[in-house]
C-alpha cells in the first residue's frame, strides 16, 4: 500500500459572505451569476493545511468559533473551500451533528435507511448490517417510532449506530461523544477504540481534552481561524489549555495561580490528634473535627465535612452553609470549624473523614482534605451505620 | 464522500412521497382518492351546476377539462414543490456531501409519479364512463407528457436555487403559476380564443405539449412540429438550469 495520506489539507481559507441586509442576497446571486467573488465576506478560516494518514488520528480543538466545524465540513465536502484544496481519499463517514438529516417525522428505521445510503451504503449491504445497528443502537421498539420521539439520547445512539455499521476508512466526528448516558459513551469510545487499533483513521473535534488525549495522537490548535499550534496531542493540549489559563487569569481581576488555590485546608485535627494519620474512634464514641481552612482574599469560607467509607461510598455530609454556621476567624485569613459528632453510629470498620474548602458562597470546591479514621468495636449488624430502631411488643 | 446515489435518491424519493400523506388516516389511499373526487367535481360543476361546451368536440366537458388540467398539474405541482426542495432539505444539505440536484430531483420525481399515476387513474374512470377517448393516441400523449416533465425538472432546479438566495421566490411562483395556468389552454380551447390572443398564446412554450395530449387522446393528429419545438425550448432551458445548478453549486451552503 502506498503511504498516500487520506486526507490532504493544503492551505484552506473560507470565507463566508455578509447577509445582514435584505439587498445583500440579491446582490449575492448576481455575483455568483456573474461568477465573482462575493465583495463582503467573513473570514472563518485562513491558511488552515495539514495530512492525515490512514491509522492515524486527528484532533482539532479550540476554542467556541474558532473554525473547527467549518474545517470539518470542508473536509467532508459539504462546504467548498474559498481558497485552497482538500483531497480525500477511501470512504469518509461524518457524523458532524447528531443525527443529521434525520427527518423528525419519519421513523428511526426509514432514518437509518436514508442515513446508511447517504454513507454509501446500498440496499444489500444494510439489509445486512440492519440487526448489528439496531443491536448498538439499543433503543428497542423506539426504532419504529418517528424520530420526534426520541430524546437527544437516542437520536445519538442510532446516528453511531450507523456510522459503526458503515465502519468508514475514516471517521470525522464534531463534539458528538458529548451527548448520551456515561454507559453508551464508554460504548462510544470503546468502538472507537476498537476502530482505531484495527487500522481506522479518525477526525476529531471535542472541546474534552481527556477524549482528545485518549483517542488522538496529533492534534490541530485553532485559534480565530488559523492554526495556533501543530503536532504531538499532548504538547497542543497542554499549549492549549496554557493559553485558556492564562486568558481566565486576564479576565478575573485577582491574581490566580495553580499552585495555591483561593481556599484551602490548612489543618485537620480529629479528637485532638494534629497531622495526617489515622485516628482510631470507637464506635458509638465521640469524634471532634477541629479544621483550619485558608482564605486568600480573607473572605470566609465554608467549610464541608464528609463521611466517605474506606471503598470510596459516602456516608454523610454536611456543610456549614446548610447549618447556617459562621466560621471563626482566626485572623491571618484562617478560619476555624469545629464539628462534633457524639455518639458516633457508624458500624465498625475503615472510614475516611473529609473536609473541604469552598468559597463563601458555598458553591466551588477548592481543596480537600482527607484523614483515615478506624471506628473500632463489635457489632453483629449489617450495613454502615447503626439506625436508631425500636422493636414493637404485641400491645404496642 | 461516495454516497450511494442511486440508493440515496430511492430513499429520497420515498421520503417524499411518505411524507405527502405521513399522519392522514386513509394514507396512501389519498393517491387514489384525489384525482378521483377531483373528477367527480369537475363533472358535477360542469355536467350538472353549469353545464359547458368548450368546443366543438364530442368530448363532455369535464374529460376536456381533465386532458389539459392533469399535463398542468404535472408540471405546476413539480414546480412548486421544487422550488422548496433546497431549503427544506438545509439541515441535510449542511451536513452530508450528497449531489445537491438530488434533493430537486427527487422531489420532482415523487411529484411527476403521483400525477402521472392520477392521471392514467382519471384516463381509466373517463373510459369506464364510456368517454370516447383514442387510445392509439397513447403514445403522443406520452410524447406530450415527457416534454411536460423536462419543463418541470427544468423550472424545478432553477427555482430552487433561486429560492436558495431569495426566499421570496418560493411566494411569487405560486401566483405565476395561476396566471400560467390561464395562459394555457386548459379551461378553453384555443380556436375560441380571438385570432390576436390565440397567436401571443403561442409564446407560451407549454401550450404545445398540454394540447398533444388532449388532441391525441380525444382522437386528432397532434401538431408535431410545435411539440418539437417545445422540446427543443425546455431542453434548452434545462441545460441553461443545470448550467446555473453547477455555477451556485459551491454557494449554496453559504446561503442555505
Amino acid at each position: 500500500m502506498t503511504a498516500l495520506p487520506l486526507v490532504e489539507a493544503v492551505g484552506l481559507a473560507k470565507r463566508y459572505p455578509v447577509l445582514g441586509q435584505r439587498g445583500d442576497r440579491a446582490s449575492a446571486l448576481w455575483d455568483v451569476l456573474r461568477g465573482r467573488k462575493p465583495r463582503r465576506v467573513v473570514s472563518v478560516l485562513e491558511g488552515v493545511g495539514f495530512q492525515v494518514y490512514a491509522g492515524e488520528s486527528l484532533a482539532i480543538i479550540g476554542e467556541n468559533g474558532a473554525g473547527k466545524s467549518t474545517l470539518l465540513k470542508l473536509v467532508t465536502g459539504v462546504l467548498t473551500p474559498s481558497e485552497g484544496h482538500v483531497h480525500t481519499r477511501g470512504t469518509v463517514g461524518a457524523l458532524l451533528e447528531l443525527g443529521a438529516g434525520f427527518h423528525p417525522e419519519l421513523s428511526g428505521r426509514d432514518n437509518v435507511r436514508l442515513s446508511a445510503a447517504l454513507h454509501g451504503m446500498d440496499a444489500d449491504a444494510l439489509a445486512a448490517k440492519l440487526p448489528e445497528i439496531e443491536a448498538f443502537a439499543d433503543i428497542g421498539a423506539y426504532l419504529d417510532e418517528p424520530v420526534k420521539h426520541y430524546s437527544s439520547g437516542m437520536v445519538v445512539r442510532l446516528g453511531f449506530a450507523v456510522i459503526a455499521a458503515v465502519r468508514p476508512a475514516l471517521l470525522i466526528t464534531d463534539e458528538v461523544l458529548a451527548v448520551g448516558d456515561e454507559a453508551f459513551q464508554r460504548k462510544c469510545i470503546r468502538w472507537l477504540d476498537e476502530y482505531l487499533a484495527s487500522g481506522g483513521t479518525l477526525l476529531l473535534v471535542s472541546h474534552s481534552l481527556y477524549h482528545v488525549q485518549k483517542l488522538c495522537r496529533s492534534a490541530i490548535w485553532l485559534h480565530e481561524g488559523r492554526v495556533a499550534a501543530q503536532g504531538d496531542v499532548f504538547e497542543v493540549s497542554q499549549r492549549y489549555l496554557a493559553a485558556q489559563e492564562a486568558r481566565l487569569k486576564g479576565e478575573s481581576a485577582a491574581p490566580a495561580s495553580l499552585a495555591q488555590p483561593e481556599y484551602s485546608v490548612e489543618s485537620v485535627t480529629i479528637n485532638g490528634v494534629a497531622g495526617n494519620g489515622a485516628v482510631v474512634v470507637a464506635a458509638g464514641g465521640q469524634v471532634v473535627q477541629d479544621v483550619v481552612l485558608r482564605s486568600r482574599d480573607g473572605r470566609a469560607p465554608v467549610m464541608l465535612n464528609g463521611w466517605v467509607r474506606g471503598d470510596g461510598t459516602p456516608v454523610y455530609g454536611v456543610s456549614s452553609e446548610m447549618d447556617a454556621v459562621p466560621a471563626q476567624a482566626l485572623g491571618d485569613g484562617c478560619f476555624r470549624f469545629r464539628l462534633c459528632f457524639d455518639a458516633l453510629p457508624l458500624l465498625p470498620g475503615s472510614y475516611r473523614l473529609r473536609a473541604s474548602a469552598l468559597d463563601t458562597e458555598g458553591l466551588r470546591l477548592f481543596d480537600t482534605l482527607d484523614r483515615e479514621i478506624s471506628v473500632t468495636g463489635q457489632a453483629r449488624e449489617y450495613g454502615t451505620v447503626r439506625l436508631p430502631h425500636r422493636w414493637l411488643g404485641p400491645g404496642e | 464522500m461516495v454516497p450511494a446515489t442511486r440508493a440515496v435518491f430511492r430513499e429520497l424519493l420515498r421520503r417524499e412521497l411518505e411524507e405527502r400523506y405521513r399522519g392522514s388516516l386513509l394514507g396512501a389511499a389519498w393517491l387514489v382518492l384525489l384525482p378521483l373526487l377531483q373528477l367527480a367535481v369537475l363533472a358535477w360543476v360542469f355536467g350538472q351546476l353549469m353545464p359547458a361546451r368548450a368546443h366543438a368536440g364530442t368530448l363532455p366537458y369535464a374529460a376536456f377539462l381533465a386532458l389539459g388540467l392533469w399535463p398542468w398539474n404535472l408540471f405546476a405541482n413539480a414546480a412548486n414543490r421544487g422550488v422548496t426542495a433546497l431549503t427544506d432539505n438545509a439541515a441535510l444539505i449542511g451536513k452530508v456531501a450528497v449531489p445537491h440536484t438530488l434533493y430537486v430531483d427527487a422531489r420532482v420525481a415523487a411529484s411527476v409519479a403521483v400525477d402521472l399515476a392520477g392521471f392514467v387513474l382519471v384516463l381509466a374512470v373517463l373510459l369506464a364512463f364510456g368517454v370516447g377517448l383514442a387510445p392509439w393516441g397513447l403514445p403522443g400523449a406520452a410524447a406530450g407528457l415527457a416534454v411536460v416533465a423536462v419543463y418541470a425538472l427544468a423550472a424545478a432546479r432553477l427555482l430552487a436555487v433561486l429560492q436558495v438566495f431569495l426566499r421570496d421566490i418560493a411566494a411569487v411562483i405560486g401566483q405565476l403559476l395561476v396566471l400560467g395556468f390561464f395562459l394555457t389552454p386548459i379551461l378553453y380551447d384555443r380556436s375560441l380564443l380571438p385570432a390576436a390572443a390565440a397567436k401571443w398564446l403561442a409564446l407560451n412554450p407549454l401550450v404545445a405539449p398540454v394540447e398533444t395530449v388532449r388532441r391525441a387522446l380525444s382522437g386528432d393528429a397532434p401538431d408535431w412540429v410545435a411539440l418539437g419545438l417545445s422540446l427543443a425550448v425546455g431542453a434548452v432551458l434545462l441545460l441553461l438550469a443545470n448550467a446555473f445548478f453547477r455555477r451556485a453549486r459551491s454557494h449554496l451552503e453559504d446561503f442555505l
